[in-house]
């Protein structure tokens, strides 16, 4: 049901039913009552898949880190305004990717260069600079860890508008409802910011798909 | 029949990738173009999601509980930041206005009760003198009057016995019809005054011994 009062979620999370065991709604309840363990609980829950969105927005681990940190803030301290509409999933997903989004329009404005894209084409979008490595692949593991730079780098050099629609759908696994929530745009909106993103990744990917 | 463009619309928007209608299953296996599309966007999902995730660190929730604690005591102490003290200032302001507002209002309210309770006293025709200095101590006169009118309301004394006239008036509470005036000694501009004692000129010479006073004798002289 989508509509669900906070006094219905509103369980003793201390008696019968363990935290494990609650919902996050029941647990947002919880907290907005000022219950610490069950705000352990929900950043147990979802330290890791905020901390995994944000590093693949930003490509910066420790900001990454600092930005998921202040979105379980949030959450603790908006606890009494929280709607419980949706799913929490993607009441958290939305400030975290209102944090990251900020934070990319800050370095935007500061001119913040990554080091693997100094250039910038006529759009203003940062080109990728990706010269050729001619050393020879020692192990699979090498060979992961060059994949996975490769893709960050590829999400990084997507425009802002495109990153958190395809992280949301290809990397978190989001569907297409949750992400049209998460980033308050249309359902079609979000379906032709990934295909769009899909094509631009599939051009920058095309040598490990 | 679907189009080739409405076809990978729709690989493009599924669930999953190998999750396909069947009619756009029966498309690819007739139409290349469509089947290279159909496995490119395989792969590269299957690219994005096999990417390693990273983790949250080991000390993520021994930050998060300390920043969360700062941001407590910033919230306890958020009235104390430079707009609090412009709130703060504002509230105190807008108290001594209303303090004073009040005491002025009371001001005016007092006298023109008290304008209104001493007027039909004043012309009273049978004034009332208390017998004895008890029963006026008792009727507790105000120190505000200025005015040889009366000392208190008279309606508000109460009295044990007091003789109006030639008659001893029941014990009850004075009212304007009474017609009593109370005086009361020393409020009412009756004042005692004290004049200091002045010596002026010579005073005569007497001789003091001993503490009795003593007579000269003759053929003594001092």
């Amino acid at each position: 049901m989508a509509a669900v009062t906070h006094q219905a979620q509103a369980i003793e999370l201390s008696g019968s039913r363990s935290v494990e065991a609650a919902s996050d709604h029941e647990l947002l309840a919880a907290i907005r009552d000022g219950d610490e363990v069950a705000f352990q609980e929900i950043v147990r829950r979802y330290r890791n898949p905020i901390t995994n969105f944000v590093y693949r927005m930003l490509d910066d681990y420790d900001r990454s880190v600092e930005l998921a940190q202040e979105t379980f803030i949030r959450v603790y301290t908006s606890a009494s305004r929280y709607q419980a509409n949706y799913s929490f999933s993607t009441y958290i997903y939305r400030i975290a990717t209102n944090l990251a989004i900020s934070e990319l329009r800050k370095r935007k404005r500061r001119k913040v260069v990554s080091l693997f894209s100094p250039f910038t084409n006529d759009d203003g979008d940062p080109i990728e600079l990706d010269p050729p490595d001619l050393n020879m692949l020692q192990d699979e593991t090498l060979i992961a860890n060059e994949r996975r730079r490769a893709v960050a780098r590829a999400i990084t050099s997507l425009p802002q508008k495109y990153r958190a629609a395809i992280v949301l759908r290809d990397v978190e696994g989001l569907s297409y409802d949750q992400i049209a929530h998460t980033l308050s745009l249309s359902e079609g909106t979000v379906k032709s910011r990934i295909n769009r993103a899909r094509n631009l990744l599939k051009e920058k990917l095309s040598a490990y798909i | 029949m679907n189009s080739c463009k409405e076809v990978r619309k729709l690989i493009d928007q599924a669930e999953k990738p190998d999750l396909l209608a069947f009619a756009v299953t029966e498309h690819i296996e007739r139409c290349s173009d469509c089947e290279r599309f159909a496995s490119g966007r395989a792969g590269l999902r299957k690219l994005l999601a096999s990417t390693a995730r990273v983790s949250a660190p080991v000390n993520f929730e021994a930050v998060l509980n300390a920043r969360l604690a700062e941001v407590k005591s910033r919230r306890l102490f958020r009235w104390l930041s430079a707009p609090g003290y412009v709130r703060l200032g504002a509230a105190t302001a807008g108290l001594a206005i209303m303090i004073f507002a009040a005491q002025y209002a009371g001001l005016f309210s007092k006298e023109s009760d008290r304008a209104a309770q001493t007027r039909p006293i004043a012309t009273a025709s049978e004034p009332a003198t208390p017998q004895s200095k008890s029963d006026v101590t008792a009727a507790s006169p105000t120190n505000e009057r200025k005015d040889n009118s009366i000392a208190q309301p008279v309606n508000t004394m109460r009295r044990r016995e007091v003789v109006l006239g030639k008659r001893i008036a029941p014990a009850a509470v004075f009212t304007a019809e009474d017609g009593g005036v109370v005086i009361v000694r020393g409020q009412n501009g009756e004042t005692d005054i004290q004049i200091p004692t002045v010596s002026v000129g010579a005073q005569p010479l007497l001789l003091v011994g001993a503490g009795r006073r003593v007579a000269p004798t003759s053929g003594t002289s001092f």
